[in-house]
């Protein structure tokens, strides 16, 4: 498997098809977590602005990680 | 999800976004300096709010009679039409005309200091960071730019939705994640396109659909001075209006409005005789004292020589839901981290938008059949490398 991926990164076998479920979760997740992060910080200053970066840095967080791990 | 209806989805996705891509990108560009106007002008100088030491003019400083007073020496022979507060500094402006119904025009805009009651000068006008904010709100074109832009924004939002379609499909075989590098130039450049589109999702759709509000905002606010706040003065519209001479102490107007209305804080004041007020009172346009609430506006009527309350009245659910999102388009208001947070997703738009355009550009004519297969069969199979 690692001698073969060495080639190429497609996958020897074709992979499972994932359910809709599934290709969305975190998609979800992320869209839940940015709209939440928006309004809360509109709502308050202070500790409610401190969970709204918490929360609007997570999707930049999850891309940049994606960017690093790519190699 | 049947070829057709994802051909259907694709050919959505390709033209609202090629249509708006050139526009949006202006607004991505022109936006980034906007997060940081604060900041800017208060680097370049051109920030008299920083400047200013003391209360917010909303809040006290000098008798607002007084501030008049000293506008108006400025000005002579000329009426007062607005006085307008800032709920950061002591700035105050003044806007004088030749007659109550003056034109846009021949008004002139002072800016005063509350708190040492003293004259600073006609208000600055220009400055890059104002050439910026018309170009990205209207293209300097006016009301119809500000439309045309709003359908740009329409556009974009309509661009979002099929790509999150067109999304599970193509993603069915792909872990979240996925940036494959070691395929052609356009498999990296479209797998980059959709990961930042999909991470970013929740912050474009805001950010664009509150554009959209806030493009077609100016004309609901017209269409509600119209209505309800015309109907407000209707009543008052035979009766004679008033000379300049005649009016009462502003001060008292605002402490009776203010009496009526707590928990809030005056914006601006409409003088008799013009577009915002009637011929016979201060229309005193007040908002809330929360980031929450500071877009809604409640028009007080006080008549002008006795000083009274006369009538107020909230803006309709409507108005108000849509003047409460109005901020969530400038990232402002949660302090700098926000703001940084703000460019940071505006330049994974930014690279959305432009790996978009180059998909479109490396493509090749009787290729989107491949596309489509690329698509429907789920990315990792069927693809030339």
């Amino acid at each position: 498997m690692s001698i073969d991926r060495s080639r190429t990164d497609r996958p020897a076998t074709r992979r499972q098809r994932q359910s809709l479920s599934h290709v969305f979760a975190i998609p979800a997740f992320l869209l839940a977590v940015s709209i939440t992060g928006l309004v809360l910080g509109l709502t308050g200053d202070g500790l409610r602005d401190a969970f709204a970066w918490g929360l609007l840095s997570l999707p930049i967080i999850l891309a940049a990680y994606a960017f690093v791990r790519r190699g | 999800m049947k070829r057709l209806t994802i051909k259907l989805w694709f050919l959505v996705h390709k033209w609202s976004g090629l249509v708006s891509t050139a526009f949006l990108l202006m607004l991505c560009v022109t936006g980034l300096p906007l997060i940081f106007h604060d900041e800017i002008d208060s680097l370049v100088g051109e920030d008299y709010e920083a400047t200013l030491a003391g209360a917010p003019s909303a809040i006290s400083g000098t008798a607002l009679d007084s501030m008049l007073d000293v506008a108006l020496a400025e000005r002579p022979g000329e009426v007062p039409l607005f006085m307008a507060f800032s709920q950061d500094s002591p700035l105050l402006t003044v806007t004088t005309g030749p007659a109550p119904n003056a034109a846009g025009a021949d008004m002139t805009l002072l800016f005063l200091d509350r708190a040492t009651g003293e004259v600073i000068g006609p208000a600055p006008s220009g400055g890059v960071m104002e050439f910026i904010l018309q170009l990205h709100t209207d293209l300097l074109l006016g009301l119809p730019g500000m439309l045309f832009l709003g359908v740009m924004g329409a556009l974009f939002v309509i661009a979002m939705v099929s790509g999150v379609v067109l999304y599970a499909p193509f993603m069915r075989r792909l872990p979240f994640g996925t940036l494959r590098t070691r395929h052609s130039r356009r498999v990296s450049t479209l797998d980059q396109h959709n990961l930042l589109g999909i991470v970013a999702l929740g912050w474009m759709l805001v950010v664009g659909v509150t554009g959209v509000i806030n493009a077609f905002a100016d004309p609901l606010v017209d269409d509600w001075r119209n209505g309800e706040l015309a109907e407000m003065t209707a009543q008052y519209a035979g009766d004679p209006a008033i000379d300049a001479e005649e009016y009462g102490s502003l001060d008292a107007a605002m402490a009776s409005a203010q009496a009526g209305l707590p928990g809030r804080s005056p914006q601006f004041i409409g003088f008799p005789g013009g577009d915002w007020s009637t011929g016979q009172h201060y229309a005193i346009f007040f908002q809330g004292d929360r980031p929450l609430t500071q877009h809604l506006l409640t028009p007080a009527l006080v008549d002008a020589r006795s000083g009274e309350l006369t009538d107020a009245r909230s803006m309709p659910v409507l108005n108000q839901a849509l003047m409460i999102s109005k901020p969530l388009h400038f990232g402002d208001y949660g302090g700098l981290p926000l703001k940084l947070i703000w460019a940071a997703l505006t330049l994974a738009t930014i690279w959305v938008l432009w790996s978009g355009l180059v998909l479109w550009f490396r493509r090749s004519p009787a290729r989107i059949e491949r596309r489509i297969d690329e698509i429907a069969s789920g990315a990792a199979r069927g693809m030339p490398t």
